[in-house]
């Protein structure tokens, strides 16, 4: 199979190709044409130990990242890349990227309850106001407002736990 | 016969950590646990278990009449309060003596005399030791705190009087900041220690945070078994602990244990407990505070000294003499590395969810107390420390290497962890050489160290491999989607969420 491969914080481009000619037990991948060999053992989902050729060893735990990214796991060194297809990667390097909404939704950046709410649909708030309070782990964290506006909703209540990415509020679009 | 049973008002790690000195001594662990904690590894190691109530701590393991019926219920004779809840509550202690119950720990008097800092500052000034300068009664309100900063200097650090742990604290620069942090203050204070009251104390720069363990039992005979280096410290919030400290001299140790144990007498001390320190650069040292308590950092001082703490109390509370004459001298160095479930990479913002892995590190002079297993969930509703590392080595510096051996060899995925910090705390210069102090973290910019080019073409390798791997076992060869889904890619992190 045919990859297309990005690292996250690298800058756009034509991606590192990645084609994988034979995978267990003796895998042969070609990374930006340059072949890789050795031998290659699934241990359980998603871990994988590799020993190349040259003799080295790597213990890698692959897991979902944000952004539908992957991020692999050494001992103490953590990748995050992303891994398309090829059809997939022409198919969306083709499409280009949807218009952010970033500002109109306030969102968990971390999991937590909430604690206290503190505005209410309707009021008008100031950049750095604080919206509500999240608490997690013995901790109170202050959810500010990302900029001034109008609170369209607030979509949370008092007690409920929420996950990180989850929409707190919504402030009304400005004019 | 039926084995004495004890129950532990605790839950996570320190009760597992009880659980184990209970069978030790042959007595009849019980657990209790909120709806949270249902499924984990604290009830699972218990002989009996009783539920008490919804996740919030204040509905549950800080509810004292929840505890005693519970100990009732099972048939328990013994109660440990464990580290943090109602640990240091001495109309909990009370409530437990008054049902006909032992309590294991220090008596209620004790409690109150040295569990409220403001009140330990008066009974140590008097005992004509050391303090720094603070105010000796809670503060009714924030123009207190705002006086007492105007006569004495900023910073001030404002605490919970019944507090510990760095709960509930805050360091306030000016008396413009004083409202704002009082409030927050009380607010942490109350919802975790159930009592909003705080007090403020002048803010020492540079110092060290030094504690000596004490041990006294029922015959008057109160032990100091050595200090503890707990400098390290984030948010003011112990992260890594050490033992013996590198600070501290054969003659300052014996100063402070005996001012510690002076201390410790003069509140009839009886039970583990903790004497805390500032050292200051020039050598001078204050009286901070008591903990009435096991400390979370109790282990390094059992590898050092040879003693089982947890035991010892429970040796104590049952009206025997402790187990030694005095103290062991001590052996080697150890260190604890709190591992909490937060992301260093990201500002260490908390981190609970489903251990996907666990690999425990295991080998020579290591130990770990831990409160989760493989699979478990870490709740949002609690403290977020999932285990602890313990390293032991003859000096200092294998204690460190080991330390670097348990760290690598550890994984632990699905959730964040200290880890990666610790990792690289552990290659700081000033570290090394101990040069640290309470605010040394505070200066201390955690950085993720970038993957190397060979962890990336490994990483694209096993990526590549997994993903064709995957579309060769779920799909039949042709089919549309080409994107291949294994299995462990469908797993979404899962976080205490209920209803």
């Amino acid at each position: 199979m045919k990859f297309q491969a990005r690292f996250g914080g690298d800058a756009a481009g034509s991606g590192i190709p990645v084609e994988v000619a034979a995978t267990t037990p003796e895998f042969r991948v070609l990374v930006e044409g340059r072949l890789l060999s050795g031998e290659a053992a699934l241990i359980r989902p998603g871990i994988w130990s590799l020993v190349f050729a040259d003799g080295r060893q790597w213990e890698v735990s692959l897991e979902p990242a944000p952004d539908g990214e992957l991020a692999a796991r050494f001992g103490n060194a953590l990748a995050t890349f992303d891994l398309k297809d090829e059809l997939t990667a022409r198919a969306a390097a083709a499409g280009g990227r949807g218009r952010s909404k970033k500002g109109n939704v306030v969102a968990a950046a971390m999991p937590g309850r909430v604690l206290r709410i503190t505005v209410a649909a309707g009021q008008t708030v100031a950049a750095g106001e604080p919206l509500l309070v999240l608490e997690a782990m013995k901790m109170e964290n202050e959810v500010k407002a990302p900029r001034d506006g109008v609170v369209e909703a607030v979509v949370v209540t008092p007690g409920q736990a929420v996950s990180a990415g989850e929409v707190l509020l919504r402030l009304k679009l400005e004019g | 016969m039926n084995r004495p049973r004890l129950l532990i008002a605790n839950r996570g790690e320190i009760a597992v950590r009880i659980i184990r000195s209970c069978r030790d001594l042959g007595i009849s662990p019980v657990a209790v646990y909120s709806d949270t904690d249902r499924r984990a590894l604290h009830v699972r190691l218990a002989d009996a278990a009783v539920h008490i109530g919804p996740p919030p701590a204040r509905e549950s393991y800080l509810v004292a009449e929840k505890l005693i019926a519970a100990a009732k219920k099972t048939g328990a004779s013994f109660v440990h309060p464990g580290y943090g809840f109602l640990a240091e509550n001495a109309a909990f202690a009370q409530m437990v003596i008054d049902a006909g119950l032992v309590w294991v720990g220090p008596s209620p008097a004790s409690i109150s005399a040295m569990g409220s800092k403001t009140a330990s500052r008066a009974k140590v000034m008097a005992a004509g030791v050391p303090v720094v300068p603070g105010m000796m009664t809670p503060a009714k309100d924030a123009h207190e705190i705002v006086a007492f900063g105007r006569r004495n200097g900023f910073p001030l650090l404002l605490k919970a009087a019944a507090g510990g742990g760095g709960k509930g604290m805050r360091v306030v620069q000016s008396a413009e900041e004083v409202p704002a942090a009082f409030e927050r203050a009380r607010s942490e204070a109350k919802s975790y220690f159930a009592d909003s009251a705080v007090y403020a104390e002048l803010f020492v720069e540079n110092p060290r945070h030094i504690e000596v363990q004490v041990l006294g039992d029922r015959t008057g005979k109160v032990l100091a078994l050595g200090e503890r280096e707990c400098s390290l410290q984030r948010r003011h919030q112990k992260v890594l602990e050490e033992c013996p400290s590198a600070a501290v001299t054969p003659e300052l140790r014996a100063k402070m244990e005996a001012v510690a144990v002076a201390a410790a007498k003069a509140a009839d001390y009886v039970s583990a407990g903790t004497v805390e320190f500032l050292l200051a650069p020039d050598g001078r040292f204050f009286f901070l505070e008591m903990n009435t308590r096991i400390q979370v950092e109790h282990p390094v001082t059992e590898v050092v000294y040879g003693v089982d703490l947890v035991a010892e109390m429970i040796r104590i509370a049952r009206g025997e003499p402790m187990s030694i004459d005095r103290r062991p001298e001590p052996r080697g160095h150890a260190l604890q590395f709190r591992i909490y479930a937060e992301d260093p990479a990201r500002g260490f913002a908390p981190s609970p969810g489903k251990i996907r892995r666990l690999r425990r590190p295991q080998g020579p002079g290591v130990r770990v107390d831990s409160g989760v297993e493989e699979g478990d969930v870490v709740p949002l509703d609690y403290d977020p420390m999932i285990a602890k590392f313990v390293v032991w080595g003859k000096d200092r510096d294998e204690a460190i290497r080991r330390g670097r051996r348990v760290l690598l060899e550890a994984r632990v995925e699905g959730i964040e962890t200290s880890i990666p910090f610790f990792l690289a705390m552990l290659e700081d210069p000033d570290y090394l050489v101990n040069r640290v102090s309470t605010q040394f973290l505070d200066r201390w910019t955690y950085r993720r160290r970038p993957e190397t080019d060979d962890e990336r073409t490994a990483a694209l390798v096993a990526a590549a491999l997994d993903a064709s791997e995957g579309a060769r076992a779920t799909r039949p060869p042709g089919a549309g989607d080409s994107r291949g889904v294994s299995t462990w890619r469908t797993a979404r992190p899962t976080f205490g969420v209920r209803e």
